[in-house]
């Protein structure tokens, strides 16, 4: 084991730690007057109800397929054996970062607006801190899962010398599935859950009842402040772990893979890379944290300054200290490996301020869609529509261009068959740079729904006008990193695709070795064979000679017709998931119609509404209506693999990618864009509040919510999940596949 | 319990109450279950200086008792039609203005305090008419034209409030409307520019009120004129909405209209 590889898990203790420290500290801050804290303590409640009915449905769910992989491993031997256990740790740990983060930020709100009473330096400490308690037990519970892992497998895993490396890697890589199982229903569930309660809350209360936004009399209005955590949170939170562990695990497989021909020690170096380089940024958000603090007065210039003197500022440092760390390690091909991850960074960063550019109130894109809106609903519409497509081109071009680089830095400026693997390994440590800093990238993310419900706190504990303003713009920061936080996530995911789909192939040679290790021949669809016991005949195959013998061509009808039907999911995704917001939001609204006529007393304020109904009925419509998507986005690759077989599944992975991200990303920026055109209304522009614009820009951004907050992220997971569960069934679509 | 008279404006009409201000202010904007809202203004009115055949009151105090249960009678109508002209002005004690979610806030009357001179003003006139309309005449000017009963057209008594105009005020042509948040602002400048070139005091903008006024649009305080004077109730100031009636300017500025 190379000394570099306990760099892991003394990072993943040291950012664990430093959640905990931060947590610890937001602790001891107060809650503020007995209104705050009996707010804040609805919030939680409600919070609490909705995970655990969340834990439920998905333990089940982990439970049963755990239970299918056992099968498959152990009476059928088409899996890895360590498949069900890998799997089962990935849920369990994303579940867990996802349970610590809606904790911290539901004991966090009532605190920062506390915190704001005094200064907006402590409210933005308080808030930002609190957040980072989320990023830092992604990062680290990801790399102790990781670490524990390629621990036990390098030492207990009992497998010939040559093929450990790559076994072992392909095998840790599956437990990323279990992650995206938790993420797919943290984040849809969770967008599901948060829209529901959002356009409810928005219709009857706002719009029928004219009740105030953040208001107690509203019944949905808890619900409402939930969700906030249940998406950006731990949605959010799950979302980012599977995409942190997955480019880790993948790019470790593909690394593997390229130096397959250099040595175990070279090959061992390139395997744990990513794993140290993560490391290395786990460490380094942790400092970048300290860099955020702000002065009294701050404006919304100064304080996205501070937060990004944090992330710039690790992402400098990364920067630095990654060539120093690459150049101590002794990692082949050093420059191209660090220039691929600084490619990433600066991926990263180039979709997150298009992000911005396209959906803050700042810039031209969200004003001209606010001003369409002086002409009724319609023309905000299609502003926003035309802006939200227009928007995609910035983070394709910014991927392609990433890509490239990557591919090119990775492979030594070489095109050829031979340095493809080397190529595909420099993709993977792009990816890897992209999300390395994720502890504090990940902790502005989280900071938005505490700054929210801190605002949310605020104004129904009516705290003073000086107050409220801080908390304002605490909130207001937290608009625009949400933005780029989603347009981070989805750019991460894309990368995270392309990493997953290349070592697809290290897995389907994995599938391959099963059956030739029982003793028969495997025959390739274009009649290539390989004789039983062919191990090494099948490693040293490349790339190129794997998709020709898959007859993986475009012109192949199993290719093209799964891509059809790739592309077609994420369109049906997204339209399953928006409905669901629509049954959802429609059930909010009878109910919150239904405690106004029947409890006395709530408009007056001498009764509260039964808050803890509307969290119930949002969550129980969030996990009902969330089995369609989940049922489509398992089976699918299962259906495809089982008829088409590899070149089928990589048609499918390439559609659902390829149109996923560009839809995924339209409808974040599109919605975004609307959400911020609204509150640009509201700021007093275009007649404020109150006036048709804003009427009109109202329309608009409640048709945005489902885009920005669910079915635009839900995509993300869309294309992970799809990819991780065809590398983990790799094994059976290889064995069995009807043409 | 006491029996409150409140003179409502939208619409008009003269209705007795067991319930205070707050409580007539929610109950007059959204009913008993919540079924309905809507924005209202009324006065709360002194009983004692009514003249005594302005209405017939005698029945008042019978009729308006506590129900079997014990609920207080929530409203007996008095008089609709005609009735701000048979209230003196001095009879106005308060003021309530109440959200469409039935926030109340209740605003005194004061002396009328002339504002900046600007050459044009837009008016919301509540009772007994509702047009909007701009004039060249500051509140106390347009007060004695509207009452003054040597013109064909005028009214005995009234009640407005003047509206923010920004920048149109003073260049109706080529200011900048574009945070206004009226509808139909195109018409809105027609009508300035035409006041300013003819012979004409004032000009509809809108016939009558089509949807509910944005408090934060009133510029000044409400008015109640008549030929005798101009009594205003006066908006508290900005900060002191945001510190002392929060709940009531939240309500004001979220409101949807309807």
């Amino acid at each position: 084991m190379p000394v570099w590889f306990w760099l892991v898990p003394i990072a993943s203790v040291m950012a664990l730690g430093a959640a905990y420290y931060f947590f610890s500290v937001m602790m001891k801050e107060s809650e503020g007057t007995e209104t705050m804290a009996r707010i804040a303590l609805h919030v939680r409640n409600g919070a609490i109800a909705y995970l655990k009915q969340q834990y439920k449905v998905v333990g089940i769910v982990l439970a049963s397929l755990t239970a299918l992989f056992c099968v498959l491993a152990y009476v059928f031997h088409v899996q890895n054996p360590w498949v069900p256990f890998a799997f089962l740790t990935g849920g369990l740990f994303s579940g867990l970062a996802g349970f610590i983060g809606m904790r911290t930020a539901t004991y966090a709100s009532a605190r920062t607006a506390n915190a704001a009473r005094h200064s907006l330096n402590k409210g933005l400490n308080v808030a930002f801190r609190s957040g980072a308690v989320m990023g830092l037990t992604v990062v680290g519970l990801g790399l102790l899962d990781i670490a524990i892992w390629f621990f036990v497998l390098t030492s207990f895993y009992d497998i010939e010398e040559s093929q450990q490396v790559v076994v072992i890697t392909t095998t840790m890589l599956t437990f990323g599935m279990g992650a995206a199982v938790q993420s797919l229903f943290a984040r849809v569930g969770g967008g599901i859950f948060t829209k529901a309660a959002d356009v409810g809350a928005d219709l009857v209360g706002k719009i029928e009842a004219g009740i105030p936004e953040d208001d107690p009399r509203n019944p949905a209005t808890i619900a409402d402040n939930v969700g906030d955590n249940v998406g950006d949170v731990a949605g959010m939170g799950a979302d980012l772990y599977e995409s942190y562990v997955g480019v880790i695990l993948a790019s470790a497989a593909l690394g593997a893979a390229a130096y397959y021909t250099s040595g175990t020690d070279v090959q061992l170096l390139a395997v744990i890379a990513p794993m140290v380089i993560g490391a290395l940024g786990a460490l380094l958000s942790v400092v970048g944290v300290f860099f955020v603090r702000t002065k009294e007065g701050a404006t919304q210039k100064d304080l996205l300054g501070s937060l990004g003197r944090g992330v710039n500022g690790s992402g400098v440092l990364i920067a630095v200290l990654s060539l120093a760390l690459l150049w101590a390690m002794g990692v082949p091909n050093m420059w191209g490996i660090w220039l691929a991850l600084v490619i990433g960074l600066l991926t990263g960063i180039a979709i997150g301020q298009a992000a911005e550019y396209f959906t803050s109130e700042s810039y031209k894109p969200t004003k001209t869609i606010a001003s369409a809106s002086k002409t009724g609903p319609a023309t905000v519409i299609i502003a926003g529509i035309g802006s939200g497509m227009l928007s995609v081109a910035v983070p394709v071009i910014a991927v392609v261009l990433g890509t490239s680089l990557a591919y090119f830095f990775g492979s030594g400026f070489v095109y050829s068959t031979d340095t493809m693997n080397l190529g595909l390994y420099g993709i993977g440590m792009a990816a890897v740079g992209m999300l390395s800093t994720l502890g504090i990238t990940l902790a502005t993310d989280a900071y938005g729904p505490i700054a929210d419900n801190a605002g949310g706190n605020a104004e129904m504990s009516g705290l003073p006008p000086e107050v409220r303003q801080r908390t304002d713009a605490l909130d207001s920061l937290g608009n625009t990193t949400a933005a780029t936080g989603k347009g981070f996530a989805i750019g991460s995911a894309a990368l995270t695709g392309m990493a997953l789909l290349a070592s697809y192939i290290e897995e389907v040679k994995i599938g391959i070795s099963h059956v030739l290790e029982r003793g028969s021949d495997f025959i390739f669809p274009d009649g290539t064979s390989l004789a039983a016991g062919a191990i090494d005949e099948l490693q040293s195959l490349n790339l190129m000679e794997m998709m020709t013998y898959f007859e993986v061509v475009l012109i192949n009808p199993k290719v093209i017709v799964s891509m059809f039907t790739g592309a077609m999911l994420a369109f049906a995704f997204s339209g399953i998931t928006m409905n669901a917001v629509g049954r959802a939001a429609g059930q909010m609204v009878d109910e919150v119609r239904r405690q106004f006529r029947e409890i006395p007393g709530i408009m007056s304020g001498e009764t509260d509404p039964d808050y803890a109904r509307c969290v119930s009925i949002s969550t129980k419509a969030a996990q009902r209506e969330m089995m369609m998507p989940a049922i489509l986005a398992l089976a699918a690759p299962v259906i495809i693999g089982l008829i088409f077989g590899v070149p089928g599944v990589l048609g499918l992975l390439i559609g659902a990618m390829v149109t996923g991200f560009s839809l995924s990303m339209f409808q974040a920026n599109s919605g975004g864009a609307w959400d911020n055109a609204k509150k640009y209304i509201e700021q007093g522009n275009h007649g404020g509040k109150g006036s048709e614009a804003h009427k009109a820009a109202v329309i608009g951004d409640t048709v945005g919510d489902p885009f920005k907050d669910t079915s635009g992220p839900g995509l993300n997971i869309l294309v992970k999940l799809m990819s991780m569960e065809s590398i983990v069934i790799a094994g059976v679509t290889v064995a069995v596949h009807l043409v | 319990m006491t029996t409150h008279l409140y003179l409502s404006l939208i619409p008009e009409a003269l209705i007795a109450s067991m319930l205070t201000p707050e409580e007539f202010g929610l109950y007059y904007a959204i009913g008993n279950a919540k079924r309905s809202r809507g924005q209202a203004v009324f006065f709360s009115v002194d009983r004692d200086l009514l003249p005594e055949d302005a209405f017939d009151l005698s029945e008042v105090d019978a009729r308006c008792v506590p129900h079997p249960n014990g609920d207080p009678k929530r409203s007996l109508y008095i008089s609709i039609y005609r009735v701000l002209e048979k209230i003196p002005r001095q009879a106005l004690s308060a003021l309530h203005l109440v959200t469409d979610d039935g926030r109340v806030l209740t605003i005194g009357p004061s002396e009328h305090v002339a504002t900046e001179a600007g050459s044009a003003h837009l008016y919301q006139e509540f009772c007994p008419v509702s047009p909007r309309v701009v004039s060249t005449l500051d509140p106390a000017g347009f007060t004695e034209f509207i009452t003054d009963d040597s013109q064909p057209i005028h009214v005995p008594r009234i009640v407005f409030a003047e509206l923010t105009l920004g920048a149109l005020a003073t260049d109706p042509t080529t200011g900048n409307a574009e945070d206004l948040p009226y509808p139909n602002i195109g018409h809105l400048r027609d009508c300035l520019v035409e006041l300013g070139g003819q012979d004409k005091a004032t000009k509809t903008v809108l016939r009558q009120m089509t949807q509910e006024v944005l408090f934060r649009t009133v510029h000044g305080g409400f008015h109640v004129g008549d030929p005798t004077g101009i009594t205003t109730f006066a908006l508290p100031t900005l900060d002191a909405l945001e510190r002392e009636h929060f709940a009531w300017w939240r309500s004001a500025q979220s409101t949807f209209g309807q």
